[in-house]
């Protein structure tokens, strides 16, 4: 059929050089809600917005912060059922690894298993780019040092001190360039991320709106509600 | 008789006081029949790392080069050494993959961690069951000798130079009861900061 | 091969279905090992008292020694109804040859006496390994040891039985000085053969499942047989 010679893949060159399904992706990641991630001398932590479209959500089901190994998290922002699929390959790359090395996958190693699976949905026949930007945040064991990643729907990936993805990313960037110092513990850190948050936070921030995972030594745990809700009362 | 059994050969392996040795005999054969009486079954794998593997001398080549081949591939990928603990379990899903048509080899790794430098020995069966104990472990077709050695011989917190007495009249006196195994022994003495290569002279029958 | 199936489809209702056809195996290994070792006036065998069939243990308190004589013991293990069937037969020959020549039987004697009988049933062998030890006409220790169809071979030390391999360089190493460079080879005492032979067997319980639970240790001089009993793992 005439139709399958333009289906090997969307993502094509245009005559400049550029993919631009690949952008397109990018764009639906700038329209996706806001996460953060700031890395402190004792742990990291990730953050994003969680704020339900209706009153009639029943909250606190859906998650956006996710657990992929023991000690590795994740968040996005951009399209949920895509960041699904992402989420569900991450644990089963790092299953992998512990049943052959029977140690605990370093974050390095995972984040660029996760970014190859990305980078194959661009020059893979019948697929598209993922729509989602990736925070994967972990504890390095044999460093022990935290590490916190970007991923891209390219399939590149960046190790940052700090940063904002999403909407107001831009903005959040710059806010954490101001605020960012190497010494910062990790409640410290947790406090700059919600107030990062909260700067391009529409309507009044609560504790079901928001959603946050830390990462130490002793491993990942997305805070709950009771917890959040501390950490807000100091801002 | 035993297709692990036909080339002959023993390795055998233990822990002492912040060092590991592990020895191997020199005969290769097929059956009856002597070949070489040089032959290594004992690898360097690592700096601090030792494999020893005994049973078909086909397959001990072929793994020894499948397992350099993955080796080599981990730690170009994560950019550092790969520990005796890892290469275990490398090793034993190596094996396990072949489980329904196994390598005819029976591997023992000993070495001590590149970091922490914790002594470390395992050994396996053909298909991957791996065994750390902290005492010795022993492999090869004469392998129920060497239990009956090591088991009288060896004790806690062998200082290197007494683990190398140890282990090497563990190795010698059992082969010596074993017809397809013998010919001459190599010692390696694994410690923090240096590595001793010991050839023992033992009777050629 | 070929006739036997056309006979099996030509009559096939001699094939009862669900009956169950064995084939007789006359032979069984109830484990156990024998030390035995020999010197200057003395000699001592040791054997373990674990009665065993497969997994299971069918009791710990059998003596496996056999005092034929004031001067010699005989140690027997394999299969323990071929070990009672030689040893009765052989004490039915012992006091045959009492009462032709009116004289109990020397060690060696006894030795070639045994080397006869196991031949006698070349084709139908007693599995059982033998090792005799005792006093020589001169008193001092001999050790004799068999295979199952009867061949006698006279030494000084001898392992047999399950833990026969794990033992027997030990003996080399520990008793024979083999591959020791040793200026002079002292000649090992009663006191040191004990505690050697003890010593094994406590190393051999650890491996082999078939050996355990006590050890009985003969010890034979000029003065008469004495008896010692260690206790071994019973698990």
């Amino acid at each position: 059929m005439a139709t399958e010679r333009y289906s090997f893949s969307l993502t094509t060159f245009s005559p400049s050089g550029k993919l631009v399904q690949i952008e397109y992706a990018l764009a639906a990641v700038a329209a996706g809600a806001s996460s953060v991630g700031i890395l402190a001398s004792n742990g990291v932590v990730i953050a994003t917005e969680n704020k339900p479209k209706s009153t009639l959500y029943e909250e606190g089901t859906i998650h956006r912060v996710e657990m992929v190994a023991e000690h590795i998290g994740m968040v996005y922002s951009g399209m949920g059922p895509d960041y699904r699929l992402l989420v569900r390959n991450a644990r089963k790359l790092a299953q992998n690894y512990f049943l052959t090395y029977k140690e605990p996958i370093p974050v390095v190693q995972l984040v660029q298993r996760v970014a190859n699976l990305m980078q194959e949905y661009t020059q893979s026949g019948g697929v598209r780019p993922f729509g989602v930007s990736l925070l994967i945040c972990g504890w390095d064991h044999q460093e022990e040092r935290p590490y916190l990643f970007q991923c891209d729907p390219s399939g590149s990936y960046f190790a940052w001190k700090a940063t904002a993805m999403g909407k107001n990313a831009v903005n959040g960037k710059t806010f954490l360039e101001k605020r960012y110092s190497d010494d910062l513990e990790l409640d410290d850190a947790i406090y700059n991320a919600i107030k990062t948050l909260k700067e391009s936070f529409e309507g009044k921030m609560t504790a079901n709106h928001i959603e946050v995972g830390i990462c130490d030594k002793t491993g990942f745990k997305r805070l709950d509600t009771a917890t959040i809700n501390d950490h807000l009362a100091n801002i | 008789m035993s297709i692990l059994a036909y080339n002959g050969g023993c390795v055998v392996a233990m822990r002492g006081k912040d060092c590991v040795a592990i020895a191997t005999d020199h005969r290769f054969g097929v059956q009856a029949q002597t070949i070489d009486t040089d032959f290594e079954k004992v690898h360097q794998v690592a700096p601090k790392m030792f494999l020893g593997l005994v049973g078909l001398q086909t397959d001990i080549l072929t793994v020894r080069e499948r397992l350099a081949f993955r080796k080599k591939l981990y730690e170009i990928r994560e950019n550092r050494e790969m520990t005796p603990k890892v290469f275990s379990s490398m090793l034993s899903n190596f094996l396990y993959e072949r489980r329904f048509g196994p390598y005819f080899i029976e591997p023992v790794i000993a070495g001590l961690d590149p970091k922490t430098s914790e002594p470390f020995i395992c050994n396996m069966d053909l298909i991957g069951c791996p065994n750390v104990p902290d005492d010795f472990v022993v492999a090869g077709t004469c392998g129920e000798q060497l239990y009956g050695m090591c088991e009288t011989l060896w004790k806690p917190d062998l200082e290197p130079d007494q683990l190398f007495e140890v282990i090497s009249q563990s190795m010698i006196n059992a082969f010596d009861r074993d017809a397809i195994s013998g010919w001459g022994a190599s010692v390696y003495i694994i410690e923090k900061d240096k590595i001793t290569v010991k050839k023992l002279k033992t009777r050629m029958d | 091969m070929f006739q036997q199936m056309n006979i099996q489809q030509n009559f096939p209702e001699y094939n009862i279905p669900g009956k169950q056809h064995h084939d007789f195996s006359p032979y069984e290994s109830n484990g156990g090992s024998i030390v035995a070792i020999a010197g200057k006036g003395y000699a001592i065998i040791a054997a373990d008292t674990r009665l065993s069939s497969g997994y299971s243990i069918h009791t710990r308190k059998q003596k496996k020694t056999f005092k034929l004589t004031d001067t010699t013991v005989l140690g027997s293990t394999g299969c323990w109804c071929d070990t009672l069937s030689l040893t009765s037969l052989l004490a039915y020959r012992m006091q045959s040859y009492v009462h032709t020549h009116q004289k109990t039987m020397s060690t060696n004697a006894i030795a070639q006496l045994i080397s006869v009988m196991m031949y006698n049933k070349r084709f139908f062998p007693y599995y059982v390994s033998n090792v005799l030890a005792g006093l020589d006409e001169e008193g001092n220790g001999v050790v004799y040891s068999y295979d199952p169809i009867g061949h006698c071979e006279k030494t000084t030390y001898r392992a047999g039985g399950t833990a026969g391999a794990l033992l027997q360089p030990v003996l080399d190493n520990q008793i024979g000085y083999k591959n020791q460079n040793l200026a002079e080879k002292p000649e090992i005492t009663k006191e040191k053969a004990i505690s050697i032979a003890t010593d094994t067997f406590i190393s051999a319980s650890e491996r082999d499942i078939y050996t355990g639970d006590s050890v009985v240790i003969c010890i034979i001089t000029k003065d008469g047989i004495e008896e010692k009993t260690v206790q071994l793992r019973k698990d």
